[in-house]
């Protein structure tokens, strides 16, 4: 019994780090709606960022927010400048960008095979981090500490994202954006200033989510692969576009994956997700949270 | 000579030199190249019915070469039934499938479909990879499944020369193409890239959508599968990682999107600049640069959509044009297929 | 038999009645004007007979026959087109093939479907620009193409959403001759206009709506007249020029 709740815990937080590598997903297209299909390779980016900075400097790994989340965010901000603003508008008679798309899956393969050339296949740990290995013990229970803080910051990150959109003047330009782009171009919008800067978010968002793994994830170039396909999970799950929609989505992925294999082979609960995100597309295809049918 | 017999004496002419090829080419690495390359022209067509003409973007099309493969590679391992008849079987199983997997999609935003289709694909492997015995049907997980070569023949799929294997896909092309070449002239041709530029304004006319994206996907799909049934004889050798996997359904789309998204000519064109890459960037940098041939991929996809968003059959067809034009005078200039 | 019935037909979007009860009858081969101030619910009601909103309540009635809730595509089938306020043109193809996706509505073959393409396009004295892509057409152009590939689905009755906003005085006085050419090969037109100059010339009859209530009906003059008309629509200051 007493592992089962641990587990319960454990999956709940894990999946809440998941909630918050896919969170920028959400954001993206929330705004473009465009799936960034490169944004596990974003947040592969921000893991090494991360991982480099810590190593280099032997700071405590979660002082690397100062450099990671500036850096992602300028990253992203130019990614969508130079490489995904010039195709929207190349293709801006089309009303769905299904090339933008594609292309971000292009950005996706050249990110990991750069990142490949130049690190090469190698996994890397932050060997004598603080937090590595780092267990709370609550009666019986063992909970992880980096995964503990992994979930204040999903649930910190989100509540900040959420507030922008709703309380500030940048953010509620991004959501008449997002709902009408012609009409905020009207109003002096400009549409694509506002979509470098929700892809800068989104991004920077990766960035806080590859912070908080690298104290005990293992950095190598495809680990973006491992976060990319459970991200479109999570966000279809929680209804894409929607903010808490994939906090909750990733935390249902979580305790699927940590509760499940006490009753079957572990391989399996891997097929049980994508089970799941069928019947979800099948019988509630706009997601928990999402908006029904937005043409 | 008009136009259109230009154009008909250049596209026979490119035929009859695709069938003379095998006499002049012996080697066979060079002819599995060519091989591969027909293959993925032929995936990429098919797959061009759903993501060039309805104007969706399907992302898991791995997963009907799998159900492909897999259902002809079983039913001829274990019951002894000829390939060409599991072909078939395969191909319609993958419709239904595909039929399934788009009704409730359809209806959605496209991004909603590619996330599908991509789920799809990638469930379909990790159920493969779990499932050693289903009922009395054995799928032996990851390890996958062997064809001992022993009985060759025409009845058996199988054979011990490449030239073979070169003819029956080159026909499967040239099928293909001849098929996407009388959809897009049909009534389902209009219906299907109308409500894949305007839905509203297809319905107002008189277009049930979601219909007609039923109908490619499901000859689509069908069209796949057959390729898969291909892959599986020619290799006599399938496993879920291979055959089912994401990179094989992104680089369909690639193919696609680089060679002319919608066009008859844009999937061969994109399989002509590409598979060579990737074969020869694998052959001579496979050691020192693993991954470069996908650096390519990704750099020609983001240059050829800044500037050619229709893809490289548009500038080609219109070089073509102008060509025509220089050496048969004015009345020779038309289009091209 | 008339040719549209429409019985106090209410439409609700979560708590907006953007129609409220609205009643009309258009007789076979009239010419029927809609017009009301922005937002008045016009376009929703054109939704509502078009077959893309189901309404809330209330009737439709096409040809003697209840159509709520049917599809677009079914209803255009039976005879009824319309042309959208904002064209949606398929912008990467010609005009010929734009008007051939509709001509397809009533065969299957390619050869008829063109021919009837090309009929339509010379009536509209449209097809020297057949071959044009449809994304490079001029804004008149494109209102021209939405008429043609809505009149190539063969209505019998044909319904206008604003297609003379954004023209030239000179285009608009074009198409009104041409809607009533229409009007004497047999079709009914139901027409939402905001150009006061057109709709007046046009429209046997108009109905107005204001909040999504029918305000005013009856001949150009007479609505030009109405008090509430004026008060309601016009804002007091305005003059029907």
């Amino acid at each position: 019994m007493i592992f089962v709740l641990e587990d319960t815990i454990n999956g709940i937080l894990m999946g809440s780090i998941y909630g918050l590598t896919a969170l920028g997903l959400t954001i993206i297209f929330g705004v473009l709606k465009v799936i960034n299909f490169a944004h596990g390779s974003m947040l592969m980016v921000g893991m090494y960022v991360a991982y480099w900075a810590v190593a280099l400097t032997g700071l405590h790994p979660y002082m690397a927010l100062f450099v990671v989340v500036p850096v992602m965010f300028f990253f992203g901000y130019y990614v969508q400048d130079l490489i995904i603003k010039p195709i929207f508008k190349a293709e801006k008679e089309v009303r769905e960008p299904i090339t933008v798309i594609i292309v971000t899956t292009g950005i996706w393969y050249i990110l990991d095979n750069l990142t490949l050339l130049l690190f090469g296949p190698d996994y890397r740990i932050l060997q004598d981090n603080p937090l590595r290995g780092k267990m709370l013990e609550a009666g019986q229970m063992l909970i992880s500490v980096p995964k503990l803080w992994g979930f204040c910051a999903a649930v910190v990150t989100a509540a900040s994202v959420y507030v922008f959109f709703q309380k500030t003047r940048m953010g509620r330009a991004i959501r008449a954006t997002s709902l009408d782009r012609e009409a905020a171009s009207l109003m002096g919008i400009n549409q694509y200033k506002v979509y470098n800067i929700a892809f800068g978010i989104g991004t920077a968002s990766a960035g806080i989510a590859a912070i908080t793994l690298v104290p005990f994830f293992n950095v190598y170039p495809t680990v973006g692969v491992l976060f990319d396909i459970k991200g479109f999970i999570i966000v279809v799950l929680g209804g894409l576009g929607s903010i808490w929609g994939a906090i909750v989505g990733g935390i249902i992925i979580g305790l699927i994956e940590s509760v499940a294999p006490q009753f079957m082979t572990a391989t399996w609960t891997e097929a049980i997700v994508y089970g799941l995100f069928l019947l979800v597309l099948f019988v509630k295809p706009s997601g928990l949270f999402g908006v029904k049918y937005d043409w | 000579m008009t136009p259109k017999k230009i154009n008909n004496c250049a596209l026979v002419l490119i035929v009859l030199i695709a069938f003379g090829v095998p006499l002049v080419v012996r080697s066979a690495t060079y002819l599995h190249i060519l091989i591969l390359l027909y293959m993925y022209a032929y995936l990429t067509t098919s797959w061009n019915l759903v993501g060039g003409f309805a104007g969706v973007l399907p992302l898991g099309h791995a997963a009907f070469v799998g159900i492909g493969a897999y259902t002809s590679t079983i039913l001829s391992l274990q019951y002894g039934v000829s390939p060409w008849l599991g072909m078939i079987i395969g191909g319609l199983l993958a419709a239904i499938v595909g039929v399934i997997i788009g009704k409730p999609t359809f209806k959605m935003r496209g991004a909603y479909f590619a996330l599908a289709t991509i789920a799809f694909g990638e469930g379909i492997r990790v159920l493969i990879e779990n499932i050693d015995y289903l009922g009395p049907l054995n799928f032996n997980g990851p390890r996958g499944l062997q064809i001992p070569p022993l009985d060759t023949g025409l009845s058996r799929f199988m054979f011990e020369a490449k030239e073979p294997y070169y003819y029956i896909i080159l026909v499967m092309l040239v099928a293909v193409l001849a098929l996407t070449y009388f959809i897009s002239r049909s009534k389902l041709g209009f219906y299907l890239n109308a409500g894949g530029e305007e839905p509203e304004a297809a319905m107002a006319l008189g277009v049930n959508v979601a219909r007609a994206k039923l109908i490619a996907m499901a000859m689509s799909c069908f069209l796949t599968a057959l390729a898969g049934t291909f892959w599986a004889q020619l290799t006599l050798y399938i496993h879920p990682k291979s055959i089912i996997s994401l990179d094989l359904s992104f680089e369909i789309a690639f193919i696609a999107l680089i060679g002319g998204r919608g066009s008859i000519a844009g999937p061969v064109l994109g399989a002509l600049l590409l598979r060579p890459v990737s074969d020869f960037s694998r052959i001579y940098f496979g050691d020192t640069v693993p991954g470069l041939h996908l650096i390519i991929f990704g750099v020609v996809l983001i240059v050829v959509m800044i500037y050619q968003p229709r893809g490289l059959q548009e500038p080609l067809t219109r070089a073509y044009n102008r060509l025509i034009h220089r050496f048969f005078g004015p009345q020779g200039s038309g289009r091209a297929a | 038999m008339n040719m549209l019935e429409v019985k106090q037909l209410t439409k609700d979007f979560g708590g907006l009645r953007a129609i409220d009860s609205l009643d009309l009858t258009i007789g076979k081969q009239e010419i029927l004007g809609l017009i009301g101030p922005n937002g008045a619910g016009k376009s929703t009601a054109f939704n509502c007979i078009a077959g893309v909103y189901a309404p809330t309540m209330g009737d439709v009635y096409f040809e003697g026959s209840r159509i709520n809730g049917q599809k677009p595509w079914v209803l255009c089938k039976k005879g009824i087109a319309r042309t959208f306020q904002i064209v949606k043109p398929f912008a990467t193809k010609t005009v010929l093939y734009n008007v051939m996706v509709g001509s397809f509505a009533n065969t299957n073959k390619r050869s008829e479907a063109k021919e009837k393409a090309m009929q339509i396009l010379e009536f509209l004295q449209f097809a020297d620009k057949k071959d044009i892509r449809a994304g490079n057409l001029t804004i008149g152009d494109r209102k021209r193409l939405e008429i043609a590939r809505a009149l190539a689905t063969e209505p019998k009755l044909l319904l206008l959403d604003e297609v003379m906003a954004g023209l030239r005085p000179s285009e608009v006085d074009e198409l009104v001759d041409m809607v009533r050419r229409l009007r004497q090969s047999g079709i009914t037109i139901f027409v939402i206009e905001h150009i006061m100059r057109a709709i007046m010339a046009l429209s046997d009859r108009i109905v107005v709506i204001h909040f999504g209530r029918k305000i005013a009906e009856g001949s150009p003059e007479k609505v030009a007249s109405d008090e509430n008309v004026i008060k309601a629509y016009l804002g007091g200051e305005y003059v029907v020029s």
